[in-house]
């Protein structure tokens, strides 16, 4: 070996890597935005989940140990309040509005304390009794961090409202699980790591095989013979979303076979949010591995669209997980709306009409990526 | 000059100025940023010719080719193949080309490739059939039909590729290095190839930039730094030089044509 050689040999590639200043940026930006979602993510909390507060508590202001616990959820912002029924909203069936809202996923949780809450509580001070006084939550289980998240601070807030009036008083939560009833981490997971799944492949196989495409010339012979631009785009499109399909499919077999997860919905439904989710995501990695002038720019593309996807799409973690700053990406990532899709249709049961918001998207987003690849390679000729 | 020399030529001419020609572009022209790869270009290709590109590496012969069959647009100047002007759209079926590189799928076997050719341009299942044999037979490759691609040689890999440019018989055929990395016996082979589809009245416009072989063409127009600095039948291209050879021919033509 001569070291002369391997000189030459290193500084070409050096020199190669020079002219390619958006190589360079990647070797830069990369890891600055990796670390960057990383630290965020991993160091928040679940935050500002929408909830409603049902306070039928007759007991006056200023001695009622309802409003006191109250006012220490507001002190944090684990919980979003977006409703305060007081007891004189009682007339209007609160509720039901809350368990309403809970059902249509607008809000995770309805908290209740009865008229007799801190009259309970008061009661039963220093009791050795096995009763208690109730805060009954009815709360929508997709998301067993969620219900977590909630029960921890609701009992940070009975602990700290209790403690500022030195008794002890036996308070407990009732949970009523909306949606999820024995929702296990798995079964809030599968619909994410499907999503994902599909992401990651129909993403590869499509950026690869159009640089590959491009690279052996297949695609100038392709483009001489009467199939059309649309026709390709197409073509990979429903290749790809096939893949995306099958994939899933599998994915729902063996996650029903070995965690027994529950389908509570239609697993067609979720099989159609997968192939129009791999569709677009085709397209994405058609349109970007065209703007690409080598395999090596193609690739760098991977891990820059799927790093923030698995971060910032509730597919570990809730959303409402992310923090604040990072929350409006959230609602650009397209994962974001197909791993809610298939949740909501996977646990809650939902059908088609109910999550027509994320199918939507979705179609929109695969259209648009379809149009934009096809309108790319047009413009190649 | 001898009679039948003149007779060729004669011949050539009619051609060359012949109404309706299969290919017609005039001052055609494409600038790559700071670089002219083909300046004020004006072609005539009459049908039924086998014509004979010929030039060193960078002449701008590929990047013609390339204009004629719809893969770049020019930068100025017309083109028309087949009367239609390029990017030819309605005739584009009428067309084969096959690239200078193999640009075949190396993951497919050779019968999916031409299965897939054959089925861009719509041939029905009967006449693929037909067409496969024949061309199978053809390349020499009959035996080979389910073999992937990635475990043919170099010279197979070659002729598959020939087979999908001509899968749907097309009238005219655009090949770009035909020869390059083929070896003696199969290039023997291709050119005989290329005459029997003329033969059959198709018209072949090749690209070599190994100037001897091309003496096979009937007509030879020479090509440097993007213009056309000859053109004719071989004999009339050498006879016009005083040289015995095509490529003292051009070098001559070359040093005419200055710098």
């Amino acid at each position: 070996m001569k070291i002369d050689r391997v000189l030459a040999v290193a500084r070409k590639n050096l020199r190669s890597l020079k002219h390619d200043r958006r190589t360079i940026g990647f070797l830069v930006f990369m890891p600055l935005l990796m670390i960057t979602i990383f630290g965020y993510t991993f160091g928040g909390d679940v935050k500002n989940i929408e909830v409603y507060i049902v306070n039928l508590d007759q007991a006056p202001a200023n001695q009622s140990i309802s409003a006191a616990i109250i006012a220490d959820l507001e002190t944090r912002d684990t919980l979003d309040i977006v409703r305060i029924y007081g007891p004189s909203d009682a007339g209007v069936d609160p509720i039901g509005i809350g368990r309403d809202n809970v059902k249509d996923a607008k809000i995770w949780a309805t908290i209740i304390f009865n008229e007799t809450f801190t009259q309970d509580a008061t009661r039963l001070a220093g009791e050795s009794s096995s009763q208690s006084a109730l805060v009954r939550m009815m709360v929508d289980g997709t998301n067993p961090n969620i219900v977590q998240a909630i029960s921890n601070d609701v009992l940070t807030a009975i602990r700290t409202a209790l403690g500022s009036r030195a008794f002890v008083t036996p308070i407990a939560i009732s949970t009523d699980l909306v949606y999820g009833k024995d929702a296990r981490f798995i079964d809030f997971f599968a619909p994410g790591v499907m999503g994902l799944a599909a992401m990651m492949v129909t993403f590869m196989l499509s950026i690869i095989s159009f640089i590959h495409e491009r690279s052996t010339s297949t695609l100038e012979r392709l483009l001489t013979t009467p199939v059309t631009e649309g026709e390709i785009v197409a073509g990979y499109a429903l290749a790809f979303g096939l893949v995306g399909l099958v994939q899933s499919a599998v994915i729902i077999l063996a996650a029903v076979a070995l965690f027994s997860i529950q389908i509570v919905g239609n697993p067609l439904t979720v099989l159609l949010i997968v192939f129009v989710f791999g569709a677009g995501i085709q397209g994405l990695g058609f349109l970007l591995s065209s703007m690409a002038k080598n395999e090596f720019q193609a690739i760098q593309f991977i891990p820059l669209i799927l790093f923030p996807s698995i971060l910032l799409s509730g597919v570990f973690w809730p959303i409402e997980a992310v923090p604040d700053v990072l929350r409006p990406i959230s609602n650009f990532i397209p994962l974001t709306y197909a791993v809610e899709g298939m949740r909501s249709v996977m646990i809650r049961g939902w059908g088609i009409g109910d999550v027509w918001l994320q199918i939507g998207v979705l179609v929109v987003f695969a259209c648009v990526m379809l149009l934009l690849s096809a309108y790319s390679l047009r413009k190649r000729r | 000059m001898s009679e039948p020399l003149e007779g060729e030529a004669k011949k050539a001419t009619r051609t060359l100025e012949g109404a309706g020609d299969t290919i017609h572009t005039h001052k055609l022209r494409k600038e790559f940023e700071d670089l002219v790869a083909v300046d004020d270009l004006d072609l005539r290709i009459g049908g039924g010719l086998l014509y004979g590109m010929i030039g060193p590496n960078g002449s701008g012969k590929t990047t013609a080719i390339k204009m004629l069959v719809g893969l770049l647009k020019p930068t100025a100047g017309k083109a028309y193949v087949l009367g239609e002007k390029v990017p030819i759209v309605n005739n584009i079926a009428r067309i084969g080309y096959m690239p200078q590189e193999m640009a075949i799928y190396t993951d497919l076997t050779v019968h999916e490739n031409l299965e897939l050719f054959s089925a861009l341009y719509s041939m029905d299942r009967e006449t693929f059939r037909q067409r496969e044999h024949e061309l199978l037979k053809v390349i020499d490759l009959s035996d080979r039909e389910d073999s992937l691609v990635s475990q043919l040689s170099g010279g197979m890999k070659h002729r598959v590729s020939l087979a999908c440019t001509l899968i749907h018989d097309p009238e005219v055929v655009f090949l770009d290095e035909p020869t390059v990395g083929v070896d003696p016996e199969l290039r023997v082979g291709f050119w005989k190839y290329f005459a029997d589809l003329k033969k059959r009245g198709k018209t072949v416009v090749l690209t070599t930039h190994y100037m001897d072989e091309a003496v096979r063409c009937d007509i030879v127009g020479m090509m440097r730094l993007g213009k056309l600095i000859g053109e004719g039948t071989p004999r009339e291209l050498m006879a016009s030089t005083a040289t015995s050879d095509l490529e003292s021919a051009f070098m001559a033509m070359a040093r005419k044509a200055g710098t």
